[in-house]
């Protein structure tokens, strides 16, 4: 009897239990499959992790020799974590005492209410090592000091995060400022080098779900730093450059300058200097440094009528054409009509009885307006053509400009058009086209393409890039001929040019500047081209000086700083004078 | 009392040895469960402990990678053009003028044309993370699989 009871009870209480864990197990099976549960999920899904965008470093830029031009720092964006947020007027006091944001913008935005759209507020960008360790300062010393105070105002910097990332970071500041550009806080590049190899410096972002649960962690994808470059740029000659241009702005007068220094053997620039320059770590300043229209590299942006210097080419093709020769008599009565217009040289007199020597020499505009009809307009223009006018050179920087060179059968080409622009007039060029063709005359007939662009390095390999012959517009006798023709002139002249030890070719340049009324004012763009040693020419040196207020003549004001950088060049690049070289190259 | 009957009764157990059967072979079955649990607990606690260690160490590279940035960019600016001339003009050095050089022939010697930062030949280098161990993703269900069909297999494999 007693036994039957026992077994009634645990009987009854089996059944308790079990229909207890069928419930249980039925409710889990209800909660996990109701609407509701599929918004808990996704609830939690916000909160299981992250997705990230992983950014590689951007790739670097160095000189030619290996120094470091454009690097990258680690700066912080200061954020807060708003449902930790304090004391809203503390944060914005801090962070306007140590980086100078805007009181009210950080006020308003630390004192947004939590919510499930307002999780996290950014409040400065770009904060340095330093200012973040003052900021970590002034929290510990605030938790010290009031730390234990239980008033709701105690002041607090409770709920500040900091996210380290890279900036853009110029060691060298405005050294090449022109050449390189520069790199926003968005990690965008603006011209020069960082626009033109944005993509490939920055490399390729991507965006990762990054799990908080340790048991989900999976791999990272590697993303490789972008890739670096080495420019043809040599550090120590850019900087020599920059100082001789700025003294020789600052002695003439001068509203801008340019000086482009290139090896005509292979077409590396070695360097490229113009106003004006900006300390790249300062690159919200371009407003300020680069007013109006002010182009950011005037040696390939800026396009100008080049005045003498262009007789170069225009003799270039002359004597290649065997329009003429360099003994070929020339009667120089001041003037002549070139489709109806009258052309006089640069004094207005008449120079007489000439050679083509005398004509270069004097740089007389009427006996290379003749030279200019004796080639005949199609094949002058032609050779001009052949020598990249009106073409882009394919130098690797942004904002390359092409210039304008009228031909026949163009809309608003004249007659007249052949005789201005023999001599450098009614044509617009850079200097960086000028370099390029007259590049040409310096590396026996064989045209350059100027590069500024040396190797780069990705993924742990470095590609040189190779020389590029642009073309080939006149022969190496025609080369030869005119260098000898120009070097004669300069040793004639008693040239300001003149280096000591070294013989240069070369020649100045003084152009009118136009006026919608014509070339009705007096400023002049001063220029000189020259290149040397002579016998193998290793650098070819452009000069260009903007309305210089000293003299308007390039033989005055360009031509002596063609001779500064020239006596710097040749140290720098351990060139020994002609005679030693000479020797050395017996003595092997 | 035939002989089946005396077998019977030989090998017939006694109910509290029944009983006593019946709680081992319960006892068993949690020993097991429990064994089972604790070694995936052990497992899975050891999973995280490395998973939490590779975040740590995945924050730790990064951390390096900037430092490398930070420090050469810190060089550059000590070594930089303008730092280089004041410090060698406050050691009383001046630039050289063109006279002043001496010239002298290096037999053998050739000036580089470019500086080379990196491996210019040879196989590339891919930058990817070594894959990770299949101690660390492997469950403990395809442990057992790989245990029983791969007796062979060592317990440990030495990396």
């Amino acid at each position: 009897m007693m036994e039957l009871e026992q077994s009634w009870r645990y009987t009854t209480l089996g059944i308790l239990f079990s229909a207890l864990a069928a419930f249980v197990v039925l409710q889990m099976v209800r909660i996990q499959t109701s609407p509701q549960a599929e918004v808990f999920r996704s609830q939690g899904e916000v909160y299981a992790g992250n997705w990230r965008t992983v950014k590689p470093a951007r790739g670097q830029i160095y000189d030619r020799l290996g120094n470091l031009l454009a690097g990258n720092i680690t700066v912080y964006e200061v954020g807060v974590e708003l449902a930790f947020v304090e004391n809203p007027s503390t944060i914005a006091l801090a962070l306007n005492a140590v980086t100078d944001a805007d009181y009210e913008d950080v006020f308003a935005a630390a004192s947004r209410k939590p919510s499930s759209n307002a999780v996290f507020a950014v409040l400065a960008n770009n904060v340095t090592e330093e200012q973040k360790l003052r900021l970590e300062q002034f929290t510990e010393e605030m938790n010290l000091a009031y730390g234990e105070s239980k008033d709701e105002s105690r002041p607090s910097l409770a709920g500040l995060v900091f996210t380290p990332q890279l900036q853009r970071s110029y060691p060298e500041k405005d050294l090449g400022s022109n050449i390189l550009g520069f790199v926003n806080r968005e990690g965008k590049g603006f011209f020069g080098i960082e626009e033109k190899f944005d993509e490939l410096l920055a490399g390729e972002s991507k965006t990762v779900w990054v799990p908080r649960d340790p048991n989900r962690v999976e791999e990272l994808p590697q993303v490789p730093p972008g890739a670096s470059l080495i420019l043809t740029i040599d550090r120590a000659i850019q900087s020599e450059v920059e100082d001789i241009l700025d003294a020789a702005i600052e002695e003439n007068g001068a509203e801008a300058g340019t000086i482009v220094v290139l090896d005509p053997r292979n077409g590396d620039i070695l360097a490229m200097a113009t106003t004006p320059r900006l300390d790249l770590n300062e690159y919200w300043r371009y407003g300020e440094v680069f007013q109006g229209s002010t182009p950011f590299n005037r040696a390939v942006s800026k396009s100008y009528e080049p005045g003498s210097v262009f007789k170069v080419l225009t003799m270039a093709s002359a004597l290649d054409s065997d329009a003429v020769n360099q003994n070929t008599p020339f009667l120089d009565t001041g003037s002549i009509e070139v489709g109806g217009t009258v052309i006089r040289n640069w004094d207005s007199g008449a120079w007489g009885p000439q050679d083509m020597l005398g004509c270069m020499q004097h740089s007389l505009n009427v006996c290379l307006a003749w030279v200019a009809k004796q080639v005949g307009a199609n094949t002058f223009y032609n050779y001009m053509q052949e020598f990249g006018m009106g073409h882009l050179t394919g130098i690797e920087l942004a904002g390359e400009n092409p210039g304008r060179l009228k031909r026949p059968g163009d809309a608003d080409w004249y007659e007249a058009d052949l005789g201005t622009n023999a001599f450098g007039q009614g044509i617009a060029v850079t200097p960086v086209q000028m370099v390029m063709a007259i590049s040409a005359v310096a590396n026996d007939g064989k045209m350059v393409t100027p590069r500024i662009l040396r190797a780069i390095i990705d993924n742990g390999r470095q590609y040189n890039t190779s020389p590029q012959i642009a073309g080939m517009p006149i022969s190496d006798d025609t080369a030869h001929e005119l260098t000898e023709m120009l070097a004669t002139s300069l040793e004639v002249e008693s040239s300001i040019a003149l280096v000591e030890g070294y013989r240069v070719a070369g020649k100045t340049g003084t152009a009118e500047i136009p006026t919608p009324f014509g070339y009705t004012s007096n400023e002049t763009h001063a220029s000189f081209v020259g290149w040397g040693p002579v016998d193998d020419p290793r650098f070819l040196v452009y000069v260009w000086l903007e309305k210089p207020t000293s003299s308007p003549w390039g033989s005055v004001v360009a031509a002596p700083v063609f001779r500064q950088v020239v006596e710097r060049l040749v140290v720098l690049l351990d060139l020994p004078p002609d005679k030693i070289r000479k020797r050395l190259l017996e003595g092997q | 009392m035939n002989s089946v009957q005396r077998f019977t009764q030989a090998y017939n157990q006694a109910p509290w040895r029944k009983q006593l059967q019946l709680i081992g072979l319960f006892l068993l079955v949690l020993i097991m469960g429990a064994l089972v649990a604790g070694i995936y607990l052990s497992v899975t606690a050891r999973a995280s402990t490395i998973g939490r260690g590779i975040q740590d160490m995945r924050s730790d590279m990064e951390k390096i990678e900037r430092d490398i940035e930070d420090l050469e960019t810190e060089l550059a600016f000590i070594l930089s053009n303008t730092h280089m001339q004041n410090r060698a003009i406050e050691l009383g050095f001046r630039p050289a003028e063109p006279g002043e050089a001496v010239y002298v022939v290096v037999p053998g010697y050739t000036k580089p044309e470019v500086v080379s930062l990196a491996q210019s030949s040879g196989p590339a280098i891919h930058h990817s993370a070594p894959a990770l161990p299949a101690d660390y993703t492997q469950s403990l269900f395809d442990w057992l699989r790989e245990r029983v069909f791969e007796p062979a297999a060592p317990l440990i494999r030495e990396r």
